[in-house]
Order: structure tokens, then C-alpha cells, then sequence
């Protein structure tokens, strides 16, 4: 085909107006290196045809201009465009054993680096502890529970910290305003300058609690969220997400001092809340007995403070086998 | 030979820093005899340029910008759909093309090589917008492949011709939003006083508008995924 031919299919191609037979065409004609050289000038030709919007060049220039004259780093190592060289394939297991070795250097790196940037505080079941950090702010967290923050300060970005579990957070606020973040496990996370709030992020799903000041919160799914005080958010695991305008803080802090508050509580929830503050897998064994609620508040140091006052409240019996506790009714049979 | 403050003189005025668009037909700026069969890939104006890098590095850079910026964030715009990020990743080439001394080592034209890298890096941006559970660091990934398939040089112009197809597509408030943010630069509450909506609504229409292009571009991902990785199977088994 003659180049003024190529040239107007080209352009079409460019267009998207090439057929199927005219794009096989031009497959071909490129698999000669020195046609590629010709298609990036048809290329370069097309473009300057079709403006996008007008492009201002000269300020780009200017900045260009300067990115030349500052950094005369003839020095630099070359990092790009690596071009193989033809002695490179015979040498290819001393490359995978660099290769593997880099690896592993990587990987150690990688695994070891939370390690390394972070501390961890974490809780035991059934025990609760108070900590303040390196800014003033000061966290209670609930048993069960991991807190991890940067091991050398936080620097002069933001503070971020990752929460596992459940914990109160009372954050100072800084003279630079620096955000606080904390991060929990599926993208969740609250963003705040200086408040107190309560964050319960466990296996069941996400919940914060705002008592003072105001909390952003970013969604698994890429959305926003403010609170105000007295709001609480609750997120499932399926990502959906409910807000409760004015809620009363005691249900949300009463862990603190190891109450529990139920309210109107199931007591499937209750051994819920249970396995999760003292890792004991308690079993409702009947049905109906499942669904039953109660409420009030419960102090409850140990596991058996809260079960015996079950067993009294609800007429229960408590069957300790040898992994976990079934409550059943007294004449309930298996 | 020409004398570089000459060279650079005949290059000023030959090279309007703003390509008139309207020009019929951009003919080679200058027309160069081919010296020898060794240089016969390149042609047209990069010869004068090979020239002047010879005797002027920085000159030389100073001039493939002034000659090759417009057109390559023109491009770059197609596939990234930003006017800041299509300037700042042609700025980023240019700089690492500098920065690094790349012009000594290129084969290819200098042309050929700048439109494969910032296609390269508009495609790794667009990879990393759309799919943001890779890192930002894969986005801004420097290593290049050398060289491409045929079928690969074709694949770029298909797939800015599927986003572009995409976003004819988009329902009207959709589409106008969407330019208007990322082609404009608006902010969501420009734009949101300028249509007459909340600007809830505004980033309601920008997510839709991002998630239909994710939609549409799975299927592209999928071959060109496929593309790349078959040249680097092909680099181990030679």
C-alpha cells in the first residue's frame, strides 16, 4: 500500500473509524520497528489536529525551565529503560537467585515493619486498661481489645492509630491542628481534631459513639459521614449502616468501670457481649429462651458475677461443659 | 554544522510553542536529507534535535518540551480524563527524562519514546484510579517495557476510544458534571452552583460517573493485563 493510503487509514484508526480488515492492516505494518517510528508521527500529527483544550504551555514551560536549571545531577543512577541485553538470558538463575534473595529481604522487611513502626497495648479478656499517648490523648480500652500506635511519635502529620476491639478515646486537640485518625480493620475509620468518642470495632460489625466535639467518618465504601454529639453510627459487616441521632452515652462507656447495660437486650446478644469481654463461648441452648430480653445494669468483674445473676434474673441453669457454658431453662430437654 | 545559539534560533522560530490547530496538515518542520542508512528510523525534525542534544542537553530538553508538551497532555488527557494529572505526568516524563540522562540511552526517536511513556504511565494512573487497592507507587512505576507488541501500540488508542465512548455515553447531568470537574478543575461547590444542585448531588453524579467507567473498562483491563503479562513471560523465555 502506497504511505498516503497508510497514512489515511491511520488517521481512521486514530479516529476509531478503521475497520476490522484496516486494523489488521495496521497490526502488520507496525510489526516492522521502523513503521512504529511513523505511526508516533502520525500520532503526534493527529494530535496537534485535534486540541483537547487550550493548554497552557508557557506556564508549564517556566516551571519546566526551572526543573532544568536547578538539578544538574549528571550524577543521578539511571533508573529506567533498562534495555535487555542479549548475555542477560544465559545469566537468568543468577537473576532468580537475586531475585528470590530480594525477595525474602522484602518480604522480612514488609512483615517485620508494623513490628518495628509500632507498639501494640492490648487488653486480656475481662480486663480493661487506661493509657495516654505521646499527645495528650488518652484511650481506655475494653477487654479484648488491640490498640496500636507509632512507636516514634507521631510526628507532624496526621495521628493515626489502628484499634482492634473496643476503646474510649479523649483526644487533644494540638496547637497545628493535626487530625486524628483511627483506623480499624475494612477501611473504617474516624477522623477527628479534638473530642471524645467511643469506637467498638469487632468481628460483628462497626460502632462509634460521640459524646463531645465532632467526628468525620470514612465508610468501607468510600463514603463520609459527620457526627455530631450524642449521635451513633453502627455498621454491619455487609457495609450497610444506620445513625441513631440522640442516643444516652451509658450503654456506649458502661464497659469502663465493667458494667454492662442492657436495655430491651436479647440474650443470644448477651452471650454475644460475653464471648467478646471474656472469651467464654456461652450457648443458649433453647429457642425460646434465646429470644428472651432483659434489662438493667450489671456489674461484672468475672465471667460468673454476670452468669449468676442470669441464673437468678431468668430462673436459668448454667451447664459448664468442657469448651463452653449452655444456659438452658430447667426443664428444657435435649 | 550549525552553531548551537544558531540552531537554537532557527528552532524558536520554527517551533510556535502553541500548535495552531487549525493547520491543515503539520508537515515536518524540517525536512532533512537521511545521512546514512543507520539513522533512517529517524527522521523529520528529530534529527535536528539529535543535533542540538549532542551539543546542548539542556537546550535540547528545553526544546523537545516547547515542540511535544501540548500534544502529549492533549493525549494524555484521553486516557486520564484530568487536566491536572495529564500535566503533571507529562512534566514528570519530561523531568525523569532530564533527571535521569534517558536521552543517551533511547534508540527510538525521542518522539517514539515520549508518547510510549506517557501512554505507559496514563495507563498506570488510570490502572490505579479505577482499582485503588493497588499503591499509589505501582501508579508512578518507572520500568518501562523497551519495546511493544503491535497489538499492544493499537491497544492504547482502543482503550482511550472506549473511554471516550464511556463518557459520550453518560447520562447528560452525569457527563457535564464529571468534565466539569475533571476537565474544568471545578470544585464540587463551583460546580454545584453552576447546575443548580446540592453538592451532594454533585458527588453523587462524579461517583456515578467513576463507576460506570469502572464497568466498562473491566473487560479492557482483562486483556491488557493479559497483554503485559505475556511480554514478560516472553522476556524469561528467551
Amino acid at each position: 500500500m502506497n504511505p498516503s493510503l497508510t497514512k489515511k487509514v491511520i488517521f481512521d484508526f486514530f479516529d476509531g473509524k478503521a475497520t476490522a480488515i484496516q486494523r489488521k492492516y495496521v497490526e502488520a505494518w507496525l510489526a516492522d520497528e521502523a513503521n512504529q517510528e511513523t505511526y508516533y508521527q502520525y500520532l503526534d500529527e493527529w494530535e496537534s489536529q485535534r486540541p483537547q483544550y487550550p493548554v497552557d504551555a508557557e506556564k508549564a514551560l517556566a516551571s519546566f525551565q526551572s526543573v532544568l536549571d536547578n538539578s544538574e545531577r549528571v550524577d543521578t543512577p539511571v533508573k529506567t529503560l533498562k534495555t535487555i541485553r542479549p548475555g542477560w538470558a544465559f545469566n537468568w538463575r543468577g537473576w532468580s537467585i537475586a531475585a528470590s534473595i530480594l525477595l525474602v529481604a522484602l518480604l522480612g522487611g514488609f512483615l517485620f515493619r508494623s513490628k518495628l513502626l509500632y507498639k501494640s497495648y492490648e487488653t486480656a479478656y475481662g480486663q480493661t486498661a487506661t493509657y495516654r499517648l505521646s499527645d495528650g490523648t488518652s484511650v481506655i480500652l475494653n477487654a479484648n481489645s488491640t490498640l496500636r500506635v507509632p512507636r516514634f511519635g507521631f510526628g507532624n502529620n496526621t495521628r493515626e492509630v489502628f484499634l482492634e476491639g473496643e476503646g474510649e478515646f479523649n483526644v487533644t486537640h494540638t496547637i497545628n491542628h493535626q487530625r486524628f485518625v483511627v483506623r480499624t480493620a475494612d477501611n473504617f475509620q474516624v477522623e477527628v481534631l479534638g473530642t471524645e468518642f467511643v469506637v467498638y470495632a469487632r468481628e460483628r460489625g462497626k460502632r462509634v459513639f460521640l459524646n463531645k466535639g465532632k467526628v468525620k467518618l470514612e465508610l468501607p465504601q468510600g463514603q463520609q459521614l459527620y457526627m455530631k454529639p450524642g449521635n451513633v453510627v453502627t455498621v454491619a459487616n455487609s457495609g450497610k449502616y444506620q445513625l441513631t441521632q440522640a442516643a444516652p452515652a451509658r450503654p456506649y462507656t458502661a464497659w469502663k468501670d465493667h458494667w454492662f447495660y442492657f436495655d430491651n437486650t436479647t440474650l443470644t446478644e448477651v452471650a454475644a457481649q460475653i464471648r467478646e469481654r471474656f472469651g467464654v463461648n456461652v450457648v443458649v441452648v433453647d429457642a425460646a429462651l434465646a429470644q428472651r430480653r432483659i434489662a438493667g445494669n450489671f456489674k461484672a468483674e468475672k465471667v460468673d458475677d454476670l452468669l449468676q445473676i442470669l441464673s437468678e434474673l431468668l430462673d436459668l441453669n448454667i451447664v459448664k461443659t468442657h469448651q463452653r457454658i449452655e444456659l438452658r431453662t430447667p426443664n428444657y430437654l435435649n | 554544522m550549525l552553531s548551537t545559539t544558531r540552531l537554537t534560533e532557527v528552532c524558536m522560530q520554527l517551533l510556535p510553542l502553541n500548535n495552531n490547530p487549525r493547520k491543515a496538515d503539520s508537515s515536518p518542520l524540517f525536512s532533512v536529507t537521511h545521512q546514512s542508512e543507520s539513522e533512517a528510523n529517524v527522521t523529520d525534525d528529530e534529527l535536528v534535535f539529535r543535533q542540538l542534544f549532542a551539543q546542548d542537553a539542556k537546550q535540547g530538553c528545553a526544546l523537545l518540551f516547547r515542540r511535544y508538551y501540548t500534544n502529549l497532555v492533549n493525549h494524555a488527557v484521553r486516557f486520564v480524563y484530568s487536566k491536572e494529572v495529564a500535566e503533571d505526568l507529562v512534566a514528570e516524563v519530561f523531568t525523569n527524562f532530564w533527571q535521569d540522562r534517558l536521552f543517551e540511552q533511547i534508540t527510538t526517536s525521542y518522539r517514539a519514546y515520549l508518547y510510549k511513556a506517557v501512554r505507559y504511565r496514563a495507563y498506570n494512573y488510570l490502572r490505579w484510579e479505577l482499582h485503588k487497592s493497588d499503591s499509589l507507587e505501582s501508579a508512578n512505576d518507572q520500568s518501562m517495557p523497551a519495546s511493544l507488541q503491535p497489538d499492544q501500540v493499537l491497544h492504547y488508542s482502543e482503550l482511550h476510544q472506549k473511554i471516550e465512548s464511556v463518557i459520550q455515553n453518560l447520562p447528560p447531568q452525569c457527563q457535564r458534571a464529571f468534565l466539569l470537574s475533571r476537565i474544568e478543575g471545578k470544585k464540587y461547590a463551583e460546580i454545584a452552583q453552576e447546575m443548580q444542585i446540592s453538592t451532594s448531588a454533585v458527588e453523587k453524579l462524579l461517583i456515578r460517573a467513576l463507576s460506570k467507567l469502572r464497568q466498562e473498562l473491566k473487560a479492557e483491563w482483562f486483556i491488557t493485563v493479559i497483554l503485559w503479562l505475556s511480554i514478560s513471560a516472553s522476556y524469561v523465555c528467551i
